[in-house]
């Protein structure tokens, strides 16, 4: 039994579909991401979630409750949005306090709760400025805390980050999970950036045109991608066509062979490797990018490009372009995708 | 330094070429007399005091007032939530709206009143000659600003993105636009107001052709004193600018301190 249940979920604008017969399932407490490009219907099926948008077709549960025709008002969900949508003629408090006020709570628990959330989300020193005088990150933070102090029973995120810059991103990114496993609370996240979706999510479900084309934990998705449009989408794969995966590997295939750029090793001429990986291929680097603590090759072998990625453990590692090198590819973790 | 002696000096004439008639009209109604001399021959306040004293005066003055306000107040309590619903729920009518608000621009005010003459003549509605048909005709002079300025506003907020967000801490609609989209529009409103409110204290071809001396604003009785003495006019005439002037500035005042 699921916390909340999406089950045939569809939403048309007149002809083209947003999405059709969604159907999945969170547990209480569970950090659950929605990943796919823009335009896949993801933000449409979080506000559906959200009551912004009415579905045409399906239920929504929350808890065994029947939510699907109520008005947001009364779903007792919270929702941050990628622009902050802050009031900007309130300052940080009356932003935040702004749903106490709504459901009418006294001036002193009012009071008491905001400091608390302010607490959380680190932004004390800030409770009288307004929006404009805040920076990005803080301005999300903002946002966060005014979903958080009605006590929401499912947390909603819609590219929250987006709008901010890496290194912010990822502070925010930690932050967030952190009170998201601090407070139990069921969140779902809406993003089109994989890192994200892996760092963050206990599930991750992958949209695509409307439809959830693979669902798994963060681990199972990226080393198994269920689909070539999932493992094209999911990072830097490498995809062989049949005809280049005959030649190179001797295996017969009808769909495509998905190779981790990092499950493809460098190997020097003589050195050592282990024998249940395959045979070496002849192979010559035609391009290196350094990465940081990952160097990515793009190196030839028979005639197909490979993505290589190899870790930069000293300050030789780089390999210069034109060098023939061997390569090994472990054929444990390749994967035929559809 | 050419170039800025020379942008200068177009600073300087174009100020001078907007004070010069202000001042000389200030001139003159402090003048006593100022006739066959090149500067005017002693100076008195005089006109002023008579002008303020002048129960006619008072009364144009304030049956001008009284219809502005009440023509801005009518045309607030339609536009504001006119252009809310247009840009909320239904911005593809904006554009019937920009060609909605530019009818009243395109027929000139005397055809205008000539139209509505023939209408509120007679007829369920004999409204002419009392003050209630200007609060209509000033309706359409103020949507224009109005909508313009409010549309503009709104534009500018991401009001889907902030009722949503109200929606979902609890507010209903009307609360989230009171509470929320309200407030972010003063400064459009107020603008609006303003501009409108100097523009219709200043009308005149409305309220001479359809009410006339039966409820006399201040431009009627401007005109009306054509034949009488020019320091006397010149005194209503600044007394009116001033009024006005003050009026802008404590509104530029009053959008600054509170942003």
């Amino acid at each position: 039994m699921f916390y909340v249940e999406i089950d045939g979920l569809t939403k048309r604008y007149g002809a083209s579909t947003v999405f059709e017969d969604i159907r999945l399932g969170l547990k209480q407490g569970e950090f659950v991401t929605l990943l796919g490009p823009s335009g896949c219907g993801k933000s449409t099926l979080l506000r559906c979630l959200a009551g912004l948008t009415t579905a045409d077709q399906g239920r929504i549960r929350v808890d065994g409750q029947d939510i699907t025709t109520l008005a947001p008002q009364q779903r007792g969900i919270g929702m941050v949005f990628q622009n902050y949508a802050l009031f900007p003629n309130m300052t940080v408090v009356e932003n935040i306090a702004f749903g106490l006020k709504m459901q009418k709570r006294s001036a002193a628990e009012t009071a008491k709760r905001v400091a608390e959330v302010i607490r959380l989300v680190e932004l004390a020193g800030k409770e009288a400025r307004y929006p404009h005088e805040l920076s990005g990150g803080q301005r999300q933070r903002v946002a966060l805390a005014r979903a958080l102090v009605v006590e929401p029973r499912i947390l909603l995120l819609d590219e929250p980050l987006s709008a901010l810059d890496a290194r912010i991103r990822r502070n925010l990114r930690e932050q967030i999970r952190d009170i998201q496993r601090r407070l139990g609370l069921t969140t779902v996240f809406v993003t089109h950036d994989q890192e994200e979706a892996l760092t963050l999510s206990d599930r991750i479900f992958v949209m695509n045109q409307g439809r959830i084309v693979q669902e798994g934990t963060a681990e199972a998705v990226y080393t198994q991608p269920a689909s070539e449009f999932v493992a094209r989408f999911m990072g830097s794969y490498n995809l062989l066509s049949p005809t280049e995966a005959g030649r190179l590997l001797g295996v017969e295939l009808k769909g495509h062979l998905a190779i981790r750029p990092e499950s493809i090793r460098l190997c020097e001429p003589g050195e050592q490797y282990s024998a249940d990986l395959g045979a070496p291929l002849r192979a010559i680097i035609r391009q290196h990018q350094l990465l940081g603590n990952i160097i990515r090759y793009q190196v030839e072998t028979e005639g197909v490009s490979l993505q290589v990625d190899h870790l930069n453990r000293a300050a030789d590692d780089l390999l210069p372009v034109g060098s023939e090198i061997a390569v090994v590819i472990d054929r444990r973790q390749m994967r035929e995708v559809h | 330094m050419r170039a800025d002696r020379f942008h200068r000096c177009v600073v300087v004439l174009l100020s001078l070429l907007l004070t010069v008639p202000i001042m000389a009209t200030l001139l003159y109604s402090l003048s006593q007399r100022w006739e066959a001399t090149i500067l005017p021959e002693g100076l008195t306040l005089a006109w002023y005091g008579q002008l303020w004293h002048d129960e006619r005066f008072q009364a144009a003055f304030s049956h001008s007032l009284l219809i502005c306000a009440g023509s801005l107040l009518l045309s607030t309590l339609i536009i504001v939530p006119a252009a809310f619903v247009v840009c909320y729920r239904f911005p593809r009518l904006d554009r019937w709206m920009n060609v909605l608000i530019l009818i009243p621009f395109s027929m000139p005010p005397v055809v205008a009143s000539v139209g509505l003459l023939e209408l509120f003549a007679a007829g369920p509605l004999p409204l002419v000659g009392t003050p209630w048909i200007l609060l209509g005709s000033y309706f359409t002079i103020v949507l224009p600003f109005m909508y313009r300025a409010l549309a503009d506003n709104l534009r500018a907020l991401d009001i889907v993105g902030l009722m949503d967000a109200a929606y979902l801490l609890g507010a209903s609609t009307p609360r989230a636009f009171l509470l929320v989209i309200l407030p972010n529009l003063r400064k459009g409103l107020m603008a609006s107001l303003f501009l409108s409110f100097s523009f219709l204290l200043g009308e005149f071809v409305f309220a001479n052709m359809l009410v006339g001396a039966r409820y006399e604003t201040l431009q009627v009785y401007l005109y009306s004193l054509n034949a009488g003495s020019g320091h006397f006019t010149s005194a209503l005439v600044m007394s009116y600018f001033l009024f006005t002037l003050v009026l802008t500035w404590l509104a530029t005042r009053l959008s600054r301190s509170n942003k």
